[in-house]
């Protein structure tokens, strides 16, 4: 069943890797998280924090894409969770590619020019530099056919 | 490259919540394509995380998924679980008012009269509604119509005197016209001009009431004449003045003697008794 509401009494996790599966089974109700890793457990605690959270993409949406995948809950949190990991990806994403932009404008600007032009255009080269380092690689074609 | 139209409402919001995203990074614009690519990768990532939590859910015969689920979706996908509570407690986080997901506008049925019948309750609400009442629903009216004779009758005498009025009205609006007053203001009292040429001259408008045009036969029939109106008719010849006009009408009175209606028999000149001279 659904952990809500799961206040964890003991944060002392020492269980090895392989006891993460017993939390899918339903045996062990009475301390939910005892046996999951620290990482795992403290994210868990994060869903008590997100009982309110307004993500920046709105849950209805996140919950439609979700319900398109088979994904249908009822909990807002697990909603919220998932709105937030996107929304991480993106921000993360979208910082790097902003480094790149920045590092460029440095380069491409002469040292005379005190005003740098300060407006950060998002353009795919940048993105695509900043996706090489996730793995992703991404292509455009040089020209609309 | 713009889309003409936002296909779909979702990608568009996301899109929004993305861009939104964007602007808190620090970026100020984006190419479109760009953008689009993010968009993009937010939905996949979105759905992958769906997709994966469901299939651990029911890997562990569960039916709901759980937050390990997604967890464990997570780490599959190679998202980092760590940073994800610092982020959510970043100070500077833009959050989009929950993008009107208004409802649209139920559009008020311009012709609406009755009232709608509600679902029973075999049918689900997702399915149209019923239709107006008016549609399916009536009653029988049990008017009697008018019969008593004064109404009908004046029923009858207003019409004809529409149906005449319209007729002339027609017939001046249409065919030539005398004007009653020298104005030149024709619209006032149109008289329907019942002038006829013919030959050149003009005929008087009575005269077709006065030519007995109905008693006229046949050609061949004119000359088909008993023998006993012949002399007769050589006799009143000789007596009356206006020969032509008189054998005019006199052909035409033999003619009728076919008739066998009394009321219709031409009449009768009597003839000119002569008085012998003693």
């Amino acid at each position: 069943m659904a952990l809500s509401n799961a206040s964890p009494e003991s944060d002392d996790v020492s269980a090895p890797q392989t006891q993460l599966v017993q939390v899918q089974s339903e045996d062990v109700e009475d301390e939910p998280f005892a046996t999951l890793p620290i990482s795992a457990n403290k994210f868990l605690n994060l869903l008590d924090t997100l009982e309110d959270y307004n993500t920046t993409v709105p849950n209805t949406i996140t919950a439609n894409y979700l319900s398109r995948a088979g994904m249908v809950t009822s909990d807002n949190r697990l909603v919220t969770l998932v709105s937030l990991a996107a929304q991480k990806f993106i921000s993360d994403l979208a910082s790097d590619a902003l480094t790149h932009c920045k590092m460029r404008q440095a380069s491409n600007n002469n040292i005379k020019k005190v005003n740098k032009e300060k407006k950060y255009v998002m353009t795919v080269e940048d993105l695509a530099i900043a996706l090489e380092d996730k793995g992703i690689a991404v292509r455009r074609p040089p020209y609309y056919q | 490259m713009s889309e003409p139209e936002p296909s779909d409402p979702l990608r568009s919001c996301l899109r929004m919540a993305v861009s939104s995203l964007c602007t808190e990074v620090g970026y100020d614009c984006a190419d479109s394509t760009a953008l689009e690519t993010v968009t993009e990768m937010a939905q996949s990532l979105i759905v992958e995380l769906g997709r994966s939590a469901r299939a651990f859910c029911e890997l562990a015969s569960r039916v709901e998924p759980v937050s390990a689920d997604i967890v464990l979706s997570m780490v599959e996908m190679g998202i980092p679980v760590q940073g994800l509570k610092e982020y959510a407690m970043r100070s500077n986080r833009v959050t989009l008012p929950a993008p009107a997901q208004t409802v649209t506008a139920k559009q008020t049925a311009i012709l609406h009269t009755g009232n709608k019948k509600r679902h029973p309750g075999h049918i689900q609400d997702h399915l149209p509604e019923m239709p107006d009442s008016h549609s399916y629903i009536r009653t029988p009216t049990h008017r009697q119509p008018v019969t008593d004779y004064e109404s009908v009758r004046e029923k009858a005498a207003s019409q004809k005197r529409d149906v005449e009025r319209a007729l002339t009205r027609f017939i001046a609006k249409t065919g030539k016209i005398h004007n009653l007053f020298k104005t030149d203001d024709s619209n006032l009292f149109p008289l329907i001009s019942c002038e006829k040429e013919e030959e050149g001259m003009k005929l008087p408008p009575y005269l077709d009431a006065l030519m007995f045009k109905d008693q006229v036969f046949e050609e061949d029939e004119r000359e088909y004449l008993p023998k006993k109106r012949k002399s007769s008719h050589n006799d009143l010849d000789d007596d009356d003045e206006d020969v032509e006009k008189k054998a005019k009408l006199d052909e035409s009175l033999a003619e009728v003697e076919n008739i066998d209606n009394p009321f219709l028999r031409p009449v009768r000149l009597p003839r000119p008794v002569k008085t012998p001279v003693k």
